[in-house]
């Protein structure tokens, strides 16, 4: 019983730590396919709102884009930040400045989307914050100077419907308005003033090759990086790097603990039968069948321990997720721990593989065994 | 003292090829510092002559890389690849279109200066920022710190359960083994607390033998992961440390998993019929 605890236990570390492995990446693909946009457009050198770096001159960039017959929906993205005064106190959030007909940026809860330049969509933690609800006005500022304690420009606002924005962090405030509506908050800031986005979003049309757009894009618009989804993905592999070294090693040194006890479980039972498997010898059982039956114990040992084990690591999955969501400034769809059959399926695989060679030893050491002196030596015990 | 400090994006563009209208002083050209990183990545040297700009196609200023530098060691920054290039604040300023700005001060205090106060003091006539306390902002900052550390000691804790197991099972295994050794014992007249005892002793100096060799092993384990990480995020840093206080956890778990399974195993077996041993 306790054996198959211990090889439960290993199971369970040895399948989270292929879903650690494999789940960031899927997770972050699927984030990032969620609406369809296969090609991301950031400032030279920069990730996606990595830094406040944007792209000027949004029209001759989409123009140029328009150029490629290949190219589908641009959706360009301004992001920012707003002060929302609420009494005597002032409410913070993001806010991303999009075209309601081509965003991709989140999804509409309750109410309805963008139409008109003072609509404002918002998350419900903003709305909480503010205390209001769908269908207040609300006093939206932005540029704030610390040294006149003033800001640049200030405009009503309705609030038109509650969304969850797909990339946005859980602690994060967010809210969205058309991005003219933006650029004209933005128009005396000395940065952020002009026809300027933070981000493109772009679909390339079905039956185009994504590759050829992205290099087309970086070849013809020298001021962007273009970043498809391998690419985006490799950077964040980059990134992230470390968890996933940690799961390999992780993940190696459970399953050499499964194999461990494996082995030493059918050596014991080996050793403890050694008398009937002499007789069995004895009586004509061929070697292979000795093997055979050794050799499934072993394996029967690792499923019983993989089963069980499946059910504990994922409930330690689903803890050990709950920590690292907690990232800063981590999109809230993405997922450490991210179940995939693969994984259980991996998982499973290699220890069944494992317990077939953690039984190949013992099964040699039952197969040899030197059947009249193991007898005599049962006998005279 | 006060360090003054503006942070912003640069290109460097080797003065062989110059940016066009890249502008070029009377005077000598003034100087940069690189991070090494960048300095191994672009091939530059001291004494090479770069052009930084603050946009692509945008005239920037002629400089000279004066000095190569290693970073300190941060580890917020360990996994981002940031080159960076130190130069002078008036000039990046200048090239960053920023005016007499600075993102922030930094203010080193005498010897025994009463840091609350002084905060409390630049925050009453400050017009526009406000003073915090370094540690302040690396509590503030280190979040992801304490991420990662929760996650660490998650998995610390069920690895132990795991190598928990793991060690009770291979010591009841063990003392299973001996079963006619104890039956000998028995037979022989020996009692049944001298054969306890001597099954927990041997347990437990198996465990801490065990616990030792373990030790060795996690200290090698401990210097490759350093040396690995440390090459591959070019830090000195340390990633894995076998403190006392670890090692003492390590050989006082073993210690108690190894006498437990003794005590537990032993007791099974004294308490059966030592012929029932022999499997008679």
């Amino acid at each position: 019983m306790l054996a198959i605890v211990g090889v439960a236990v290993a199971a369970a570390m040895l399948l989270d730590m292929v879903m650690l492995a494999t789940g960031m990446r899927q997770s972050f693909r699927e984030l990032l396919l969620t609406r369809g946009f296969q090609i991301r457009l950031a400032p030279k050198g920069t990730l996606p709102f990595d830094t406040d770096a944007t792209i000027p001159d949004v029209a001759s960039v989409t123009a140029t884009l328009r150029q490629n017959p290949d190219i589908g929906e641009i959706s360009p993205v301004l992001g920012g930040s707003i002060h929302i005064p609420i009494g005597d106190r002032d409410v913070s959030a993001s806010v991303l400045g999009i075209d309601p007909s081509v965003q991709g940026d989140y999804e509409l809860l309750s109410g309805r989307d963008l139409r008109a330049g003072d609509d404002v969509v918002v998350n419900d933690r903003l709305l909480a914050a503010l205390g209001k609800r769908i269908g207040d006005t609300i006093s939206v500022a932005t540029g704030y100077d610390p040294q006149t304690r003033s800001y640049s420009a200030q405009r009503n606002f309705t609030i038109t419907g509650t969304v969850r924005f797909l990339y946005g962090a859980a602690d994060q405030s967010s809210a969205a308005m058309r991005r003219e509506t933006l650029k004209q908050l933005n128009a005396s800031s000395p940065t952020r003033a002009g026809d300027r986005a933070s981000l493109f979003m772009i679909r390339v049309r079905q039956g185009g090759d994504v590759e050829n757009a992205r290099r087309w894009i970086e070849s013809r618009i020298p001021i962007v990086s273009a970043l498809s989804i391998a690419t985006a993905i490799a950077q964040v592999d980059q990134r992230l790097a470390y968890f996933r070294q940690l799961a390999v090693i992780l993940g190696t040194v459970s399953l050499f603990v499964g194999f461990l006890l494996v082995t030493t479980l059918v050596t014991v039972s080996v050793n403890e039968r050694s008398g009937e498997i002499s007789v069995m010898r004895a009586i004509g059982v061929s070697r292979t069948h000795i093997v055979e039956q050794v050799v499934l114990e072993g394996v029967v040992i690792s499923l019983i321990g993989a089963a069980v084990g499946l059910a504990i690591g994922l409930v330690t999955a689903r803890y050990l997720n709950s920590i690292l969501s907690a990232f800063p400034g981590l999109p809230m769809a993405i997922d450490f721990f991210l179940f995939q059959p693969i994984a259980a399926w991996s998982a499973l695989g290699l220890l069944t593989f494992s317990g077939i060679v953690a039984g190949i030893y013992p099964a040699y050491r039952a197969a040899s065994l030197p059947i009249a002196e193991t007898l005599r030596r049962e006998a005279i015990a | 003292m006060l360090l003054p400090l503006l942070v912003a994006s640069l290109l460097l563009q080797d003065s062989t090829r110059p940016a066009p209208n890249a502008r070029v002083t009377a005077s000598e050209p003034r100087t940069i510092a690189l991070d090494e990183v960048l300095a191994e990545k672009a091939g530059l040297h001291i004494g090479d002559r770069v052009v930084v700009a603050s946009r692509p196609n945008e005239p920037g200023d002629t400089v000279i890389v004066a000095a190569i530098v290693r970073r300190s060691t941060d580890p917020s920054e360990v996994a981002r690849e940031d080159l960076r290039v130190r130069m002078h604040l008036d000039q990046l300023q200048t090239l960053a279109n920023y005016g007499d700005r600075v993102d922030r001060f930094a203010i080193a205090t005498k010897a025994g200066a009463d840091i609350p106060k002084l905060i409390g003091r630049i925050n009453d006539v400050a017009f526009g920022f406000r003073a915090y306390r370094s540690t302040d902002i690396a509590i503030e900052t280190s979040r992801t710190f304490q991420v990662v550390s929760r996650f660490h000691r998650a998995i610390g804790i069920i690895t132990i359960v795991a190598s928990s197991v793991f060690l009770l099972c291979i010591m009841v295994l063990k003392v299973e083994e001996r079963r006619r050794d104890i039956a000998a014992l028995r037979l022989m007249g020996i009692s049944r607390s001298t054969v306890v005892r001597a099954i927990i002793v041997e347990a437990a100096l198996i465990a801490v033998l065990g616990s030792g060799l373990g030790i060795f092993l996690g200290w090698l384990v401990s210097l490759f992961v350093n040396w690995h990480y440390q090459a591959l995020y070019r830090t000195p840093l340390a990633f894995s440390i076998v403190t006392p206080p670890i090692i003492a956890v390590a050989v006082l778990l073993s210690l108690v998993l190894g006498i437990a399974a003794g005590i537990g195993a032993s007791l099974r077996l004294v308490r059966q019929p030592p012929l029932a041993l022999f499997g008679r």
